[in-house]
């Protein structure tokens, strides 16, 4: 098995002129998901069961399969009722990158959810009894007292659900779209050297992930900057 | 010590060779399994397809024992190098590219692609001589499979085109039909039997001739093997040739198409 380092070397560019289409997935499906997991928190924690339910249906239906599954719903199956192909929705599910946004703000929308709503639940009694002491209302509770905390209860777990997020979009390539791994799986069959560019492929996500890592460490460093103790 | 292992080993050797004589050699092939009509698994999940009887008619002349494994398209090449069989006869079409990696026999069947698109479609896709336009091909929105002779002749000679690049044949006309892509070009024995000739398949056609522009598509399709294996070589296209003299590789084409797949004269 020899290790062709020139082929590494000519392909490394061409995967990384799909990274665009990779950052973008990443984050329009991030934001998204994050807009929905807030809708579905509040849901959750509304207190009503009419809300409560429907999203822990949802949560369950979309923690409950696999993205790739969900992908191919989106992509192969939505078109195949003419109602949707009548659609207003029809310019965004007939572009392969819109079903991929779709289905990964759809999904980690779900898992997000389920993270924030730890960080709510992991608000101290205390602080909110306090709140009520003071005079505030629930809704001011909430705003000045949960969400500053949970924000930062949340963030390492959150963290780790747009790293997921960033692997997740290397589904994308099943539908055509030419992201990184898109491009590497055909620069894969033309040259039939997986292990030079997977490889390298590989070593591009765990830079990116590098990167993502490290922002989340100064957001967490910067919301902790208080709650620090002196050694 | 030394000595003693030489000794087993030799031994161990002999028996392999004596048993090489009684026994069949196994035959691993390689194909993709869901390539109708050249291999495929039909309602009572056989194996069946042109690909297969060929793969059976070269292994009954060899003597040899075969064991199918389904691979998809793209891992195919790196598949065969990585041993995990030793044929490919799955509808390759023996091309200088990769023949720098691996090695083909004489071919058994020829190879071409077609355009398929909507009756409706407005314009002129090929001149009258048969050449295609380029300007007219401009932002239609092409699907093709991934790493296929298609694509080639695509990037080559109509390179203004917008190519979609799918897994699967399947979901090639599954897109023609949602609109996502325009045209396909594709096999057009395959299109016709899996597409066009079926209720899904209505409304869409054949556009323009068949191309075998042999610096794209190659002499053909051929049984894959690794490289260095002449003897292996010479023994497959033996075989081909008595299948093709014999009158069997027509028939094998016959069971699915009113026409032969081959050339006549590579049977002399």
């Amino acid at each position: 098995m020899s290790f062709d380092l020139y082929l590494i070397v000519e392909s490394v560019p061409l995967m990384l002129s799909g990274i665009g289409i990779t950052l973008k997935l990443l984050v329009i499906s991030a934001f998204l998901g994050l807009l929905l997991a807030i809708l579905l928190l509040l849901m959750r924690i509304s207190g009503k069961w009419y809300l409560d339910w429907p999203a822990q249906v949802y949560i369950y239906v979309f923690r409950g399969t696999p993205i790739l599954v969900q992908i191919f719903i989106v992509y192969y199956g939505f078109p195949q009722f003419e109602f949707i192909r009548d659609s207003i929705f029809w310019p965004i599910l007939r572009e392969p990158a819109g079903c991929a946004i779709v289905a990964l703000s759809l999904n980690t929308g779900a898992y997000v959810s389920e993270i924030l709503r730890g960080g709510v639940l992991g608000v101290g009694k205390g602080l909110l009894e306090a709140g009520s002491a003071l005079g505030m209302s629930a809704r001011q509770k909430f705003i000045y007292i949960t969400t500053p905390i949970a924000v930062r209860l949340a963030l390492p777990a959150y963290s780790n659900d747009v790293i997921s997020l960033l692997k997740s979009t290397a589904l994308a390539s099943t539908i055509t779209i030419a992201d990184m791994t898109g491009i590497a799986r055909t620069i894969v069959a033309e040259t039939y050297a997986p292990y030079e560019i997977f490889i390298s492929m590989a070593i591009i996500y765990m830079a990116f992930t590098w990167v993502l890592q490290k922002s989340f460490g100064l957001i967490e460093g910067y919301l902790g900057r208080y709650a620090k103790r002196e050694a | 010590m030394k000595l003693r292992t030489s000794i087993v080993a030799a031994a161990l050797a002999g028996a392999v060779f004596l048993s090489g004589q009684v026994q069949a050699e196994p035959f691993r092939v390689g194909m993709e399994c869901t390539y109708a009509p050249f291999n495929f698994k039909n309602t009572d999940g056989e194996l069946v397809g042109y690909d297969v009887d060929v793969a059976k008619g070269v292994a009954r002349i060899i003597g040899a024992d075969l064991e199918f494994v389904c691979q998809e398209w793209d891992g195919m090449i790196p598949a065969l190098l990585a041993n995990k069989f030793d044929l490919v006869i799955a509808s390759m079409s023996i091309t200088e590219k990769r023949l720098e990696k691996m090695d083909f026999s004489s071919p058994y069947r020829f190879s071409i692609g077609q355009i398929v698109g909507s009756e409706k479609i407005d314009r002129k896709l090929f001149d009258d001589d048969g050449n295609p336009i380029p300007e007219n091909f401009k932002g239609l929105k092409v699907g093709l499979e991934r790493a296929t002779t298609y694509t080639h002749w695509f990037e080559e000679v109509l390179p203004d085109a917008d190519v979609l690049l799918y897994d699967s044949n399947e979901a090639l006309y599954l897109d023609l039909r949602n609109g996502r892509t325009d045209i396909i070009m594709t096999n057009p024995m395959k299109a016709h039997l899996r597409f066009l000739s079926q209720e899904e398949g209505s409304g869409f056609k054949l556009i323009g001739p068949p191309v075998d522009e042999e610096k794209y598509f190659g002499i053909g399709v051929g049984i894959g093997l690794r490289q260095g294996q002449p003897e292996l070589k010479s023994r497959l296209n033996a075989a081909l040739k008595e299948l093709i003299n014999s009158g069997e590789l027509e028939s094998y084409a016959l069971k699915y198409f009113p026409f032969k797949l081959h050339k006549d004269e590579w049977g002399s």
